[in-house]
């Protein structure tokens, strides 16, 4: 007898889950878009990385087969540099309008 | 009632129902009627009251025959953009310091203002790199048509005649994306500066966020060489004689 009180004592605490038969809200829903955000911003991210990398390695190595050109090959690796950056920019614009 | 800044308290205390009266006859209604002046153009007014002291100032003070610290400093200055635009546009570039070394000392202070406690960026917002993008689009097409009158527009027409009708929807094209790169590139920097502040601020509030203001100082030095620099690579393209 106190073996199957205990028992349906320890089953009643399944009534705590009845809140997850009622109707599911749009509150539950999964939100895709700061998911796919999230991704397309990582990818953003990586491919300018690389092509900052190589912008900056072909600089260093112009610089190191002819120091003396120096301020066309600075000019040119500067004004490379930030407009790749902008690119990877574009795709945080596009998260900051999007995701709420 | 918005979130005001304590100079843009003064301003809408000041000027509120004449700017919202004047906005009324051109049949706008300002959202705020007791604040039509936002955080952005009241920071906007202070740099350019700043500029223009400054400015005054440092004209008071030219001297040929001993010049003090200040005249030093504008003279490298304007070394600086002369010598970059000697070197990218060629001959005859001098006439185009003026508006460049004001568009740098204008978006160098804009920038620069949020690093301040009390004050925040007025390039933070979209509108104010819009502004300061269209100043230099218009200025370097004036530039082109002064340069070369109406043959100017050979320059959109590409390198044959034949092209015409292919390059001409594409140059156009390119030209309003010059405006929209220089914006976004200039917005998307100080906004995601200002965010990225915010986060560190919100994780580790003493210490961390030094380094995140320090790199928006380092960041609006970069971005307003940037802008210069896109904007005398452009009056090239506009100026340039094809020999």
């Amino acid at each position: 007898m106190r073996t199957v009180s205990k028992l349906f004592m320890a089953l009643s605490v399944l009534s705590f889950a009845v809140p997850a038969f009622a109707q599911g809200g749009a509150s539950s829903e999964v939100n895709w878009v700061a998911i796919s955000a999230g991704f397309s911003m990582a990818f953003a991210s990586g491919i300018c990385a690389l092509a900052q990398g190589k912008a900056t390695a072909a600089a260093a190595e112009g610089l190191a087969r002819n120091p003396a050109a120096r301020p066309g090959i600075q000019l040119a690796l500067i004004l490379g540099l930030a407009l790749i950056e902008s690119l990877a920019l574009y795709t945080l614009v596009i998260i900051f309008a999007k995701v709420k | 009632m918005p979130e005001q800044l304590w100079f843009t308290k003064i301003l809408n205390h000041l000027f509120a129902g004449s700017v919202t009266s004047l906005l009324q006859h051109l049949s706008i209604t300002p959202k705020y009627p007791t604040a039509p002046i936002p955080n952005s153009l009241a920071m906007e007014l202070l740099v350019f009251l700043f500029l223009l002291i400054l400015f005054l100032v440092v004209r008071s003070r030219l001297s040929v025959e001993n010049p003090g610290g200040t005249q030093h400093v504008f003279e490298i200055v304007e070394g600086l953009i002369q010598n970059q635009s000697n070197e990218i546009i060629g001959h005859h570039s001098e006439g185009y310091t003026p508006f460049l070394a004001t568009l740098a000392f204008f978006i160098l202070f804009c920038n620069l203002i949020g690093v301040i406690p009390g004050f925040e960026s007025p390039t933070a917002v979209p509108i104010v790199p819009l502004g300061c993008a269209l100043c230099a689009f218009v200025y370097y097409q004036y530039q082109g048509f002064k340069h070369a009158g109406v043959s100017y527009l050979k320059h959109f027409s590409g390198p044959m005649p034949a092209l015409a009708p292919l390059m001409i929807p594409i140059e156009l094209i390119s030209h309003l994306a010059r405006v929209l790169s220089l914006t976004i590139r200039l917005y998307a920097n100080m906004f995601a500066g200002d965010m990225v502040t915010f986060v560190f601020f919100s994780l580790v509030p003493v210490g961390v966020p030094i380094l995140f203001l320090g790199l928006h100082v380092g960041v609006s030095l970069l971005q307003t060489y940037i802008f210069v620099l896109l904007t005398t690579v452009y009056l090239q393209g506009a100026v340039s004689d094809e020999h």
